[in-house]
């Protein structure tokens, strides 16, 4: 029988479930209780729409547990609030970012949904970046009502604060389509009248009509100059201010010598005009860098959930009861509880309780801590299985998070720069071309022919026009960066490309970037004869699956089937005790199983497994190489590339994985600080140098490298913060992005050798007077037909 | 052919309003999810929160 599918997420329907609903008058399976719950509230509210129109199955809704529920309603404290919204009106306005959106019908869902809700007054859901405008009144609905909505359709809401880069790249994407609608609009307004001026050449036309046909034209180019043109003309105007020459010099020059020209035709009826090229010309460059910019808006859109590592709301404990407050407003000396799971919203010393810490993302340490009274925890970092009350020491800012977010942005300011190649040839092309264009004026002025000087050279300039070296790199570039985009490789700085072909030197992170960041089983002893191993495992993790330590993780792969245990009971540190068959277990330390520590068949063993007080298994626990590391770094090696380790790890595991990969130059137990100032020291012997990191620890030094990359699964501090995220985790794609900005690189000096040598032979003839301007238009409009389609190759490869 | 010296002014008035709520619709976010926007049309207007899903899809055979 085929296997049936769960209507809602398409994922596999267990055998042994019943789970239906009735959904556009047909009878539908679900694989579980939250993906029915979900359908059913979708039909309830008459959205089954939904189903009908989307593009992709919804991810898989898992029942919200009692507990989330209870954290919602943190959100509502007045405190919170008041950090997360913008007061409009009588109402709040907040931003959401939310999880398992697939496609834009959950857009329109979320949207519905919450249109029902009469608290709110404005709902706009972007499918694209995943993120939710709401307004509404928060004193009529609070904050979790309006969440929990959202997790009744199987998403997951949470209150996002986007930074002020990213509302200024938004309005910058919204200016270039202004001035992209502007040019285009305009060039056909003016190819139109165009075209009625080269049938008049050919045809006759009256003076009338031709006057008046080049006043309306040089009408409707004007806004093209003065408002399309502008980035162009403000950044040249920037560069000879600074004494510099950049591309977008002769880009202006052209465009002004081109459009002063034509005006003065115009207005004294003499010579010829080009409206229409000036204005294609400005169209052209425009959607080139409307849609290079495009793509890297959304690229960094994608990764930018900054506040998402900033806890948001803090518990305060009086004693007796805990009240939500805000995590930014915590004071030194107040007292806070910490659930299981939390994360802890300050550095502090815990007063009172026992549970363990994941410092992973802070220290690069991937073994939990174990904390209880007296020890310090760090803000940023998740409490695991106990409840805490922990003392704060220091306010957010001031906390170790804090700390390397403002050393992060000291670095920012620092990234090395690299002069971008394009400026060097465009100050070689701009010198020689002004020079080219004075001398030819001079020559016809004073010996040739005077009243032919003028159009000469406007011709010299038009036809060199730099139209195909400008759009050389840009085209390339942006080519590249959608097919690496579609294998899954995010880049959200353009210097990138141009920086990769000169690397030299690779750092890596150990834990989490090499390694996979956790606990993976790598040894099972057995002494008992009851069970054989697959047996034994699933038993193990049947008993683990209690507990959220990170330990008990490992076990996870092992499930196969439920077994039916009795009084499972968890001791926060020591481990876990159950009862199958009426037999006692025991998993955890050795002390807890009730051995002898001292027994040499311990020895090594991180977990232990007793059954009715008798040692039934040891298993040693390991963090693992990532699998594709092995066959990466040799890959790596031949390229003559330098590879280094930089980690805050200072075990014995660091050098162990050194070895094992064979690389020489190990740096561990770093701090954030000294992972900085370790690759700046690289920078400074003159080696262009990539960083891979996923820790927050990483995210300062991001900036000290030439390049940065973030896997998918790092922290979101470190994707915000890298140039490079890999979206499918796996680093075997750095190999794929070297490639591609090779290719890149390859397709882009094409571009270049062909605009130089176009410009070669197109010069000499210019300046000897034998290329009317209409051919010099027609030359550069094919030259740059040639660089655009050269670079749309890049995007089959 | 003096017909011109009237009908470029108007065409040009067309062109500035065409702009003129371009800007608009750029001002608006309309441009922001473009994904979205092209499927809001499938959808009905109203939430049909009370009558059944069945009717949102009138397949009428009657000629």
């Amino acid at each position: 029988m085929l296997q049936q599918r769960c209507f809602h997420c398409h994922e596999p329907v267990p055998a042994g479930t019943d789970f239906h609903c009735e959904v556009l008058a047909e009878t539908q399976v679900f694989c579980c209780a939250g993906c029915q719950a979900v359908a059913e509230t979708i039909v309830a509210q008459g959205l089954s729409d939904y189903y009908k129109f989307r593009s992709k199955a919804a991810s898989k809704a898992n029942a919200i547990p009692a507990e989330l529920q209870a954290q919602l309603t943190s959100y509502d404290s007045a405190e919170v609030l008041q950090d997360l919204t913008q007061q409009v009106g009588d109402a709040q306005r907040i931003e959401l970012s939310i999880n398992g959106m697939s496609c834009a019908a959950c857009a329109w869902l979320i949207e519905r949904k919450l249109q029902q809700n009469s608290a709110v007054q404005r709902v706009s859901v972007n499918s694209g970046t995943a993120r939710c405008e709401l307004v509404w009144d928060a004193k009529t609905a609070p904050l979790s009502q309006i969440l929990s909505q959202i997790s009744e359709l199987g998403y997951q809401g949470s209150p996002f604060v986007a930074d002020l880069e990213e509302q200024n790249f938004q309005q910058e994407l919204n200016a270039y389509l202004k001035r992209l609608a502007v040019s285009g609009i305009m060039t056909m307004q003016v190819m139109m009248l165009a075209f009625g001026l080269y049938f008049g050449e050919f045809s006759g036309i009256e003076a009338q009509y031709e006057g008046y046909l080049r006043w309306v034209s040089l009408l409707l180019t004007l806004p093209v100059m003065a408002y399309a043109a502008l980035p162009f003309s403000s950044s040249a105007w920037r560069a000879l201010k600074a004494r510099q020459l950049n591309m977008d010099v002769p880009i202006t020059l052209a465009l002004y010598y081109t459009f002063i020209a034509s005006l003065y035709a115009t207005v004294f009826d003499t010579g010829e005009v080009y409206f229409e090229s000036v204005c294609m010309f400005v169209f052209l460059l425009q959607l080139g860098k409307f849609f290079e910019f495009r793509a890297r808006k959304q690229a960094r859109d994608a990764t930018s959930n900054l506040l998402k590592v900033m806890p948001v709301s803090a518990t305060l404990w009086d004693g007796e009861q805990g009240i939500a407050t805000s995590a930014r407003r915590l004071q030194s000396g107040d007292h806070i509880l910490v659930k299981a799971g939390e994360t802890i919203p300050a550095d502090g010393l815990v007063e009172s309780g026992i549970s363990s810490a994941d410092e992973s993302m802070l220290t690069g340490e991937y073994k939990a801590v174990s904390k209880q009274a007296g020890d310090l925890v760090l803000a940023g970092s998740m409490n695991h299985d106990g409840i805490l009350v922990v003392q704060v020491r220091s306010a957010l800012t001031e906390s170790r998070l804090g700390q390397i977010i403002a050393l992060q942005q000291q670095t920012l300011h620092q990234k090395p720069a690299i002069l971008e190649k394009t400026d060097r040839i465009a100050r070689f092309f701009v010198q020689r071309l002004l020079v080219i264009a004075t001398v030819t004026f001079c020559a016809w002025y004073f010996w040739i022919d005077a009243d032919r000087a003028f159009w000469v050279t406007l011709s010299v300039l038009v036809a060199t026009c730099p139209c195909a070296l400008s759009l050389a790199t840009p085209t390339a570039v942006t080519c590249a960066l959608a097919q690496l985009n579609r294998k899954g490789i995010l880049i959200k700085n353009q210097h990138v490309l141009d920086v990769l072909p000169k690397l030299s030197k690779i750092f890596f992170d150990k834990t989490g970037t090499l390694t996979q960041g956790r606990f993976s089983l790598t040894e099972l002893q057995i002494f008992t004869p009851l069970y054989d191993k697959a047996q034994l495992l699933n038993l193990m993790a049947n008993l683990e699956q209690q507990s959220e330590h990170p330990i008990a993780r490992a076990f996870s792969p092992f499930f196969q089937q439920a077994l039916p245990l009795e009084n499972v009971s968890l001791s926060v540190g020591a481990g876990l005790s159950g009862v199958y068959q009426q037999q006692k277990l025991r998993i955890g330390r050795p002390d807890f199983c009730g051995l002898d520590p001292q027994d040499p068949r311990l020895a090594g063993a991180q977990v232990c497994l007793s059954i009715n007080g008798e040692l039934a298994a040891t298993v040693q626990l390991a963090d693992q190489l990532r699998p594709e590391v092995s066959t990466l770094i040799p890959a790596l090696l031949q390229r003559q590339l330098k590879l280094a380790i930089l980690t805050g790890d200072a075990s014995a595991a660091a050098p162990a994985v050194a070895t094992q990969l064979g690389i020489n130059e190990l740096w561990q137990g770093c701090s954030p600080e000294q992972k900085v100032s370790a690759i700046q020291q690289s920078v400074q012997t003159g080696e262009t140098v990539l960083m891979v990191g996923d820790g927050i620890n990483d995210s300062p030094c991001f900036h000290a490298a030439h390049v940065s990359v973030a896997l998918d699964s790092g922290t979101e501090l470190s994707k915000n913060q890298a140039d490079v995220v890999l979206l499918h985790n796996d680093l075997q794609q750095l190999q794929t992005l070297i490639d591609g900005a090779r290719q890149a690189h390859r397709v882009v000096r094409q571009n270049l050798w062909w605009a130089a040598g176009y410009n070669l032979v197109i010069i000499p003839l210019a300046v000897c007077g034998f290329v009317s301007p209409y051919v010099a238009v027609i030359g550069m409009s094919c030259s740059s037909l040639l660089v655009v389609s050269n670079s749309l190759r890049l995007l089959k490869s | 052919m003096s017909i011109i010296y009237v009908l470029i002014p108007i065409a040009i008035i067309f062109v500035m309003i065409g702009i003129a709520v371009f800007f608009w619709a750029v001002r608006s976010k309309q441009f922001d999810d473009l994904d979205k926007e092209g499927f809001s049309i499938l959808f009905n207007e109203k939430p049909a929160s009370t009558t059944p899903p069945a009717d949102s899809t009138p397949p009428s055979r009657e000629p």
